[in-house]
């Protein structure tokens, strides 16, 4: 036994490691998303489906490159088009405008409750679609409480959708903009200041430099977001204001025009495709190393100080509360009978169904997260690719996954896939973050003391980037914890999870299944939040005694 | 760090042993049945299915009944399901034309039955109309509407939410009735007018009636529902009501009667317990007890109407186009919907 080569198994061992992070989630990816939408889209094009457009079927081959311009050509899906980066653009001016310096107070000041905010601030991105949407109508719909405070009733317009898109993604700049001021270099900043810089001016060629590559994977997550979101668009914006995929969504499901939603698709791929590849040509350029001199908070002092805190907390609460708010205010409201729908068999079934759901789905994630994150350090495209799952039309995609494996739609695996699909981009890129801001003298030391690579990520890496891990993963488990997914594919009744519960009784008149929706709603609030605090709870007493 | 991870690693391959013991378990003889997402038979008639029968039964919820049928469509060649239920008379022709249903000729077949569906086993019926906030009416003293050229009259401008027929299969009956009562020109004219006048669409039943409806907090005091929606109303009621807070307007024109019902999938398997499922929606506890569940009436005769559904009066008149124009013609009609009332 001894005489067992263990350094031919080593190097094996080494060899793996090195292909492993690229082969994982590019498998993985083929297999639940490219095959699938591809698959979709080759039905779509082949002649005799009924689906096809009329001059496809007839020319066959060069009427292929016309068609694709299709689009274009009509004016009614170039509005759509139009109005779907309009928003999106729109959602990311603001969102960076409100947020920056929303993220530059919470970063630098000590207050008390202020971890607090930080994690209340999760709560928006975990709330279901349609729930949301009861909250920010409660607010500034017909009846909400803007109107009766004599405001303008916001429905029907434009606008709704835009508070609609900021309410769900500012946290996400907020979140991200606050964790990269706390890792500038503190002795940059004094040098600056003493060098004779205004903070204004500190901030301006110290501090924001050194975060521009979180700010801009922030501002890309809520493009994508935006662009090819369609839950929001549909409640909030109506017929009026739906964006693309809506349109995808209405050809693929209800018209089963494969052709003209594959086409479309197309361009939408094209868009945020781009979108994503220049994010990641960028992030990579601005990527600096690690500063462990962080800028220590200061409490408020000043006057000036106390109202940035106090006004900063306001705006949150205004813009990401206040839904939330309503929806809890409201359930509070329903009355202890409708509130007994939480010891119904089936509410503790769907619990219990969100935990294991999530859970299976988070595990998946993390290791695909990572592992993506570690391949995508040398190449662009990897990198780009940790995008896929926002880039590609979910619709494309759930009913590619029908149409490629029939035989499998009821089975749990293809289920936890699913979400794990769209979980993992989280854990992804914050790990290539962090990675990205690693010295690589570490690593490399610790390869000089005879660790061989996949020892060297899991002894030194690996516990360097656990907060940034945690935030991944804890971003994940809320995205999990909130999803619908599963309407993309066939949901059984007894995976019902929390989320599909909501929707089955919105899809029932009368009062109390209005009021156990919103019931619902809000303990899908709060077990989302608790599993964004277990997971990201400790990452705070490392960062202390680093 | 170091044991989160471990954990997470440990999770993830417990998850992987759970999901091919999942597959390995889906080895023995199960009925994989295809329903839209509004199915509602109560669980202990299930089970007791399951134990007379000995047969397993799968059930996968395919959203909305024409999202449904387009599921079952798409998968022609191996197919999702073995039985399906809730196609209704205005996606029959087009599952009859995609060629994706078997006859079934048991006794369920052959019985007298309320209502009939060509090619189906009919299994319960309702019907798609417009509904009425009490409140809202009682409060600005407006007439009710008494046909539907008075919705598109000044007094009822910005009054109506409908629902997209591209997403939602009471959208796609109410545009329907419309085109059956009036042919088509005059029926899209009516559209035009509606649009002018200010109908607001929403993508389904759901917002328009939780998030549009006046009701619930919305604006508009009139919203295609069903005829059945009042009863529901009550069934659903906090505090007991003796009276609906919303009715039903059966407006000339503007009645749809939906048929849904349950048929064998061509190239599915298990033959013999399908067939045993379509007795079963047609045995009397299940059409008894989907009123209160789906808020359909039961096609089986003698089957008791449930107490509550004396708040669903039937509408003594609807119509329709002929089911083989609804096959040719629907997706035309939806297009030049989208084209009148939306672009």
């Amino acid at each position: 036994m001894a005489l067992f080569s263990w350094p031919a198994a080593t190097r094996l061992g080494a060899r793996a490691a090195a292909y492993l992070p690229v082969l994982v989630p590019a498998v993985f990816l083929l297999v639940m998303l490219l095959a699938p939408a591809l698959r979709l889209m080759l039905q779509g094009m082949a002649p005799g489906w009924f689906g096809a457009p009329v001059d496809l079927e007839a020319s066959g081959g060069l009427a292929w490159v016309t068609s694709l311009f299709a689009p274009w050509q009509d004016a009614y899906l170039r509005g759509r088009m139009a109005w779907s980066l309009t928003q999106a653009a729109l959602t990311c001016m603001i969102c960076l405008l409100v947020g920056l310096p929303l993220a530059w107070v919470l970063a630098r000041f000590e207050f008390a409750g202020r971890t607090l905010v930080l994690r209340l601030l999760m709560l928006p991105f975990v709330v279901p679609t349609l729930v949301a949407a009861l909250g920010v109508l409660a607010l500034m719909g017909p009846r909400g409480l803007l109107v009766q405070l004599g405001g303008p009733d916001l429905q029907g317009t434009p606008w709704l959708l835009l508070y609609g898109n900021v309410f769900f993604n500012l946290c996400v700049l907020v979140r991200a903009a606050t964790e990269s001021l706390g890792q500038v270099s503190a002795a940059r900043l004094a040098a600056a200041r003493s060098l004779g810089c205004t903070p204004w001016r500190a901030f301006w060629r110290v501090e924001l430099p050194a975060i521009a590559p979180w700010l801009m994977s922030a501002l890309c997550l809520v493009f994508l977001y935006c662009f090819s979101g369609f839950g929001l668009a549909l409640v909030l914006g109506g017929q009026d204001y739906g964006t693309v995929e809506v349109e995808i969504y209405t050809l693929v499901a209800h018209e089963l025009q494969l052709g003209s939603a594959s086409v479309l698709a197309l361009w939408v791929m094209a868009f945020t495709g781009l979108v994503a590849w220049t994010y990641a040509a960028v992030e990579r350029r601005l990527a600096t190393p690690l500063r462990a001199d962080t800028v220590p908070r200061q409490s408020p002092r000043t006057p000036l100080q106390w109202a940035a805190v106090i006004g900063c907390v306001a705006v949150l609460a205004l813009v990401c509360a206040a839904p939330l708010v309503a929806i809890v205010w409201r359930a509070a409201h329903a009355g202890a009978q409708v509130w007994a729908v939480l010891s119904d068999e089936a509410t503790l079934q769907a619990l219990w169904n969100t935990c294991r759901f999530s859970a299976s789905a988070l595990a998946v994630a993390t290791v695909l997260g990572v592992l993506h994150a570690v391949a995508a350090r040398r190449s662009l495209w990897l990198r780009t690719a940790v995008f896929l799952p926002f880039v590609v039309s979910p619709v494309m995609v759930g009913f590619g996954l029908l149409l490629l494996y029939p035989s499998w739609t009821n089975s749990a695996g293809l289920l936890v896939a699913a979400y794990a699909l769209l979980a993992y981009p989280f854990v992804a890129k914050a790990v290539a973050s962090a990675l990205d801001g690693l010295p690589a003298s570490y690593a490399d030391a610790a390869r000089s003391l005879g660790a061989n690579p996949w020892r060297a990520f899991w002894r030194v890496s690996l516990p360097l980037i656990a907060p940034a891990l945690r935030r991944g993963m804890a971003f994940a488990a809320a995205t999990a914890v909130g999803e619908f997914a599963v309407s993309l594919f066939l949901s059984r009744p007894e995976w019902a999870t929390l989320t599909t519960l909501i929707y089955q009784h919105l899809g029932r008149p009368g009062a109390a299944n209005m009021d156990a929706a919103l019931v619902l709603a809000c303990v899908l609030m709060l077990l989302s939040f608790a599993a964004f605090m277990l997971i990201e709870w400790p990452s705070r007493e490392e960062r202390r005694d680093a | 760090m170091k044991h989160i991870t471990l954990s997470a690693l440990a999770t993830a391959c417990a998850s992987l042993v759970l999901a091919c013991a999942t597959l390995s378990s889906a080895q023995a003889a199960e009925l994989r049945v295809l329903t839209h997402s509004s199915f509602g038979v109560p669980k202990p008639l299930l089970k007791q299915f399951e134990t007379d029968t000995g047969v397993k039964l799968v059930i996968s919820k395919a959203g909305d009944a024409g999202e449904m049928l387009n599921k079952l469509i798409l998968t022609k060649a191996s197919p999702i399901a073995d039985v399906v239920y809730g196609i209704d008379n205005s996606l029959a022709s087009k599952a009859l034309g995609a060629d994706v249903l078997d006859a079934y000729t048991g006794p369920a077949a052959s019985r007298p039955s309320a209502v009939a569906l060509p090619g189906l086993v009919p299994v319960d019926y309702g019907y798609v109309t417009v509904n009425y906030d009490k409140a809202w009416f009682a409060k600005s003293k407006l007439a009710l509407p008494k046909t539907l050229d008075d919705l598109a009259q000044a007094p009822y401008a910005k009054l109506l939410v409908v629902q997209n027929p591209a997403t939602s299969s009471p959208g796609y009956a109410f545009m329907l009735s419309t085109i059956g009562a009036m042919g088509e020109e005059k029926a899209f004219d009516w559209w035009g007018r509606m649009r002018a006048n200010g109908v607001k669409v929403a993508k389904g039943w759901s917002e328009a009636y939780y998030t549009e409806f006046s009701r619930n907090g919305g604006k508009y005091p009139l919203v295609v529902s069903y005829a059945s929606s009042p009863a529901a109303e009550i069934f659903y009621s906090k505090e007991k009501l003796s009276e609906p807070p919303t009715g039903s307007l059966s407006l000339p024109g503007g009645v749809f009667r939906q048929v849904e019902g349950v048929a064998l999938v061509k190239g599915g398997k298990e033959r013999a317990a399908a067939e045993k499922f379509v007795e079963f929606m047609r045995s009397p506890a299940v059409q008894q007890q989907m009123q209160t569940e789906m808020w359909m009436f039961p096609v089986e005769a003698g089957v008791a109407r449930a107490d509550v559904m004396k708040f669903a009066p039937e509408p003594t008149q609807f119509d329709s186009p002929e089911g083989k124009d609804i096959a040719e013609k629907g997706a035309g009609w939806v297009a030049r919907w989208t084209k009148v009332v939306l672009k």
